[in-house]
């Protein structure tokens, strides 16, 4: 039902070591976010795009349709950056209206063209990520960098009841459709409230069935979990060390320009 | 600093800046990306303090009462999956709810901090809403200063005698308007307009955000009062066992 959740089991790299590939795609989108390049967005995108689909084994279709997803925020706010409306016209483009322009600048153009594709090659390694790698595995990860086990045990019980309320509401959304419960404004709004408020109901009445049947199991205040162990394999810690290295020195490159 | 505490903060920082940079799909998620790196780290740095409170008050909460943690787990995910929903729209837009609001009410804007930076993360990695690097701007406006002006808003309106679901209302559109305003202001820093700098810039954002999250925060609002309706009428043991009832029997 999550699509990128369902994907991330079908992924060819999904028995990657999970510790490579979160330290490769953050590492990346930092470096991404830091230089702000336009050289390096293109090839992360490229390198992103090529790992996904072709070693991950992505639909290519899928992985398309999901880069699309931010253009829309990304087009009305970098519009919001380029336009500006002033009484004096600047050099790339001006509307008059009355006595005042709507109008841009050519620095204002670019820096909106390396705002999209910066922000395309980040999305590309958080989808990296996330396509390749399921949820358990980058908690295990998270474990291993010291985040509070309170934290990830937390994280761990709300992936896993996130489905099972997905499911509940997807049930009912279903009975209400089939009952006109979404035929205009009022009684979708009155569908949702319902649906909204038993989904709360049947998720208290599970926390407790939850947690009863992990006291049975003899529950003391910790989740005992054993992780598959997929090693890392020295070939990719290579490239992967090849490829950081390549990027950071871009970066002090570019920073230094 | 203890130095538990400081690797919390670690974590957290960690965590905002791998997160940073998400499509903005339909709540005011700012997308992977988007923020300069200065930005990610501030904006991070400045949830931290709140994130660190919420965490103790959970732990604090579960030493006396270990049940809490399959409560609150409950309300995570039930907070992630009112957020994922798609909700009757007015504009024809595809829109959700922020979900903070009521979570701030029903439960207590310290624990929603948590549960938000949680759901975020989730909404990021599952969703491929909002990201790793905006994660602390994002936890900012949406677990942070939503959450907070909700609840403030309610126990105001709770002070005032106002009729209970009118509280409801107000909190629960003022905190998804205060989100949206956060989010316009944290995207006017970073890029202000060069006629007029950053107060042009978050007019401009304000704008071009404003036909979609107006409506949006007026839905959320409305929603939310039915849904404690909902609950009010069938759900009395629920309520009480999250906190929520026992304290207007208090009062």
């Amino acid at each position: 039902m999550i699509t990128i959740d369902m994907l991330c089991y079908y992924s060819r790299l999904r028995y990657a070591n999970a510790m490579e590939k979160f330290t490769y795609s953050v590492l990346t989108l930092l470096f991404c976010v830091v230089s702000r390049s336009l050289a390096m967005a293109l090839l992360v995108l490229a390198v992103n795009g090529i790992l996904t689909v072709r070693k991950g084994g992505i639909p290519f279709y899928r992985y398309w349709r999901y880069m699309m997803i931010p253009l829309a925020f990304l087009i009305i706010s970098t519009l919001a950056v380029i336009v500006n409306i002033s009484r004096t016209p600047l050099d790339a483009f001006a509307f008059q209206i009355g006595n005042y322009y709507l109008t841009g600048s050519y620095a204002s153009l670019y820096k909106g063209v390396q705002m999209i594709l910066t922000a395309l090659a980040s999305v590309s390694c958080l989808y990296f990520l996330s396509f390749n790698t399921p949820m358990t595995d980058i908690l295990s990860v998270l474990k291993k960098i010291h985040c509070p086990d309170l934290l990830v045990e937390l994280m761990l019980l709300i992936y896993r009841y996130i489905f099972l309320l997905l499911d509940i509401s997807f049930s009912i959304s279903t009975s209400q459709d089939s009952r006109l419960g979404n035929r205009n404004l009022k009684t979708s709004m009155k569908s949702f409230g319902a649906m909204a408020s038993v989904l709360l109901i049947r998720a208290m009445a599970k926390s407790g069935a939850l947690y009863d049947s992990m006291e049975a199991r003899c529950y003391d205040g910790r989740l005992k979990v054993l992780d598959e162990q997929h090693p890392p394999k020295s070939k990719e810690i290579f490239w992967i060390v090849i490829f950081e290295g390549l990027l950071l020195i871009f970066t002090i490159w570019s920073k230094l320009k | 600093m203890s130095k538990r505490q400081r690797k919390i903060v670690t974590a957290c920082a960690i965590m905002a800046l791998s997160l940073g940079i998400t499509p903005i799909a339909n709540a005011m998620h700012i997308m992977e990306g988007y923020l300069p790196a200065g930005f990610c780290v501030v904006w991070g740095a400045l949830c931290i303090p709140f994130l660190v409170a919420g965490f103790f008050s959970i732990r604090n909460k579960l030493r006396e009462n270990r049940r809490a943690l399959t409560i609150l787990a409950m309300s995570g995910a039930f907070i992630f999956v009112i957020s994922s929903l798609k909700i009757p729209s007015v504009t024809g837009s595809c829109s959700h709810m922020t979900g903070t609001g009521l979570g701030a009410i029903l439960f207590s804007p310290s624990a929603v901090s948590i549960l938000g930076v949680i759901v975020l993360l989730f909404q990021a990695i599952l969703l491929a809403h909002g990201g790793l690097t905006t994660l602390g701007a994002n936890t900012f406006s949406m677990a942070i200063a939503g959450p907070f002006l909700a609840f403030a808003i309610y126990q105001i309106c709770q002070k005032l005698k106002l009729n209970r679901k009118v509280g409801i209302f107000l909190a629960a559109m003022m905190g998804d308007l205060l989100t949206y305003c956060v989010t316009s202001v944290q995207l006017a820093m970073a890029y202000p307009s060069e006629s007029g700098g950053v107060a042009a810039s978050i007019v401009k954002f304000l704008g071009v955000f404003a036909p979609t999250q107006l409506p949006l925060a007026v839905i959320e609002g409305l929603l939310t009062v039915i849904i404690v309706i909902g609950l009010e009428t069938y759900a009395m043991p629920e309520l009480k066992s999250i906190g929520f009832i026992k304290e207007q029997e208090v009062r």
